[in-house]
């Protein structure tokens, strides 16, 4: 028995978080400084945006619509030169910039539920930025799907590495959102991370409703709006017909 | 000519320093151009690379040596090319703070001491392969299937070590911990999604007994590495 051992363990108090400071893009406001910190510091764009400090929507939104245009050709070549290299990169802009303006009105609501007090126009922005950000990792990876576009026959292989990386991507972009959204001094982001999980859904079910957007529609048509289907459905069935046809090609 | 010299003995005594992932070495080299680091990490990995590749194909004989002498290394910057873009964006996304000159600079250090440690193993692998039963011997097929395991063996260990020095340096570089190492696993994970495919369009490497030799196969960009893994184990399987 030591008698000098203290009854009690001393827990020393942990130190206070540093008060959050607000950045802005610094330099010359040219487009690509902020495409720079747009990558970087993407809540310092979103901070300048926010009070004004001369940072406009319009080169932010061009390099979004021009970044997902590539995209959607490199996707749309994967058959070679049809009509799908400007159908694809059509429906990939249409599809997202639709997906993210059916999500606004649920985002602004979410972010007041979570005890946000910003304008709907800096909610707009942080969408925007996060689209942006999305979009130019996609351009990132633009080479990776070349070289898997141009390596490879298999339409159901390509739609799902595609749908990985869109994902990989989204995955960044929505990290940016969270971190804005506490940076902002949301109380309860929870309900941040549940819009992202929907967005993610209303982005996954879009390719499925524009299909076809990689290979050609057996029945030859631009849009199978008709024929309703939901997006975990329709892979299933691209996989199982994928299968057919290794079997069929095993056999001779 | 005495300036190649002077540049050549330049390369060749940083070598004992770039093997030991020295700070002060990797320090000076990130504050240079690309050009700078180009000119010192593309011979070591042309020589490293070159030689073990030579080393693979040896077996089927010098022209299979010389083809795979020659893609090895090609594999090699092509997949640095492809990922070039993609890594200097995880750089800066995932706040590691590292640019994306020094990412091309970071992951062609990395490949250089990896081919280092490859073209140190080659005299060893140009023995083994010197000393291979004949293609056409009964024991052809096991000593392709261990000549394969080797390679494989030896490319990861080499791939780990390297990729472990890079690991340091990118901690040391970024603004925090967390993020050295997830820009590390994210470079990782890419390189070696895009390598295993860029290896699969540029086989043969090695020649399996009883195919022909060629530089390329014929059905090069009839499928990828990934759909080949996913019907083996479905074959497997099912």
């Amino acid at each position: 028995m030591h008698p000098e051992e203290p009854k009690y363990r001393y827990n020393p108090q942990p130190e206070p978080e540093k008060p959050y400071v607000k950045t802005f893009i610094e330099g010359e406001n040219s487009f690509s400084n902020t495409i720079s910190h747009l990558l970087k510091k993407p809540l310092s764009v979103i901070h300048s945006i926010d009070e004004n400090k001369g940072v406009r929507w319009m080169p932010i939104f061009v390099m979004t619509i021009l970044s997902l245009t590539l995209f959607g050709f490199i996707v749309g070549s994967f058959r070679g030169a049809t009509e799908q290299m400007w159908l694809a990169p059509l429906k990939i802009v249409g599809g997202v910039l639709f997906s993210s303006l059916i999500c606004l009105p649920s985002l602004y609501i979410f972010c007041c539920v979570g005890g946000l007090d910003k304008k709907f126009s800096t909610i707009l922005g942080i969408q925007s930025c996060t689209m942006a950000i999305t979009s130019l990792l996609l351009i990132g990876f633009s080479p990776v799907i070349w070289l898997f576009s141009s390596s490879s026959d298999s339409l159901s292989f390509f739609g799902f590495l595609c749908i990985a990386i869109w994902l990989v991507c989204l995955f960044m972009g929505l990290k940016f959102l969270t971190k804005t959204g506490k940076a902002f001094g949301m109380t309860h982001t929870k309900h941040l991370y549940l819009w992202a999980g929907i967005f993610t859904l209303v982005t996954l079910q879009m390719p499925t409703t524009l299909r076809p957007i990689i290979g050609q529609s057996e029945k030859g048509k631009i849009l199978e709006l008709d024929e309703k289907k939901f997006f975990l459905q329709h892979w299933t069935e691209e996989l199982s017909k994928q299968q057919d046809r290794n079997r069929e090609d095993s056999m001779y | 000519m005495p300036r190649l010299l002077s540049r050549l003995t330049e390369i060749f005594s940083s070598i004992p320093a770039l093997c030991r992932g020295d700070h002060a070495l990797i320090d000076h080299w990130m504050r240079q151009s690309p050009v700078f680091i180009l000119c010192r990490t593309l011979p070591l990995i042309i020589l490293g690379c070159g030689s073990y590749g030579l080393s693979m194909g040896l077996w089927r004989g010098w022209e299979m040596a010389s083809y795979a002498g020659i893609k090895f290394p090609l594999v090699v910057i092509a997949t640095l090319a492809v990922n070039a873009l993609i890594n200097g964006m995880f750089a800066m996304v995932l706040g590691s703070g590292i640019t994306m000159r020094q990412s091309i600079q970071f992951l062609f250090t990395a490949f250089a001491i990896f081919a280092l440690i490859l073209g140190a193993l080659s005299p060893i692998t140009i023995g083994m392969a010197l000393q291979g039963p004949l293609e056409e011997g009964p024991d052809a097929r096991t000593f392709h299937s261990i000549t394969l395991l080797t390679h494989v063996f030896m490319i990861s260990y080499a791939g780990i070590v390297s990729h472990s020095m890079l690991l340091g340096a990118l901690k040391k570089y970024a603004h925090t911990k967390i993020a050295g190492i997830q820009t590390f696993f994210a470079w990782l994970v890419g390189n070696l999604f895009v390598g295993a495919q860029i290896g699969w369009i540029a086989r043969p490497f090695f020649g399996s007994p009883g195919n022909d030799i060629q530089f390329l196969r014929d059905d090069k960009f009839s499928s990828s590495f990934y759909e080949s893994v996913f019907n083996s184990f479905q074959n497997i399987l099912f």
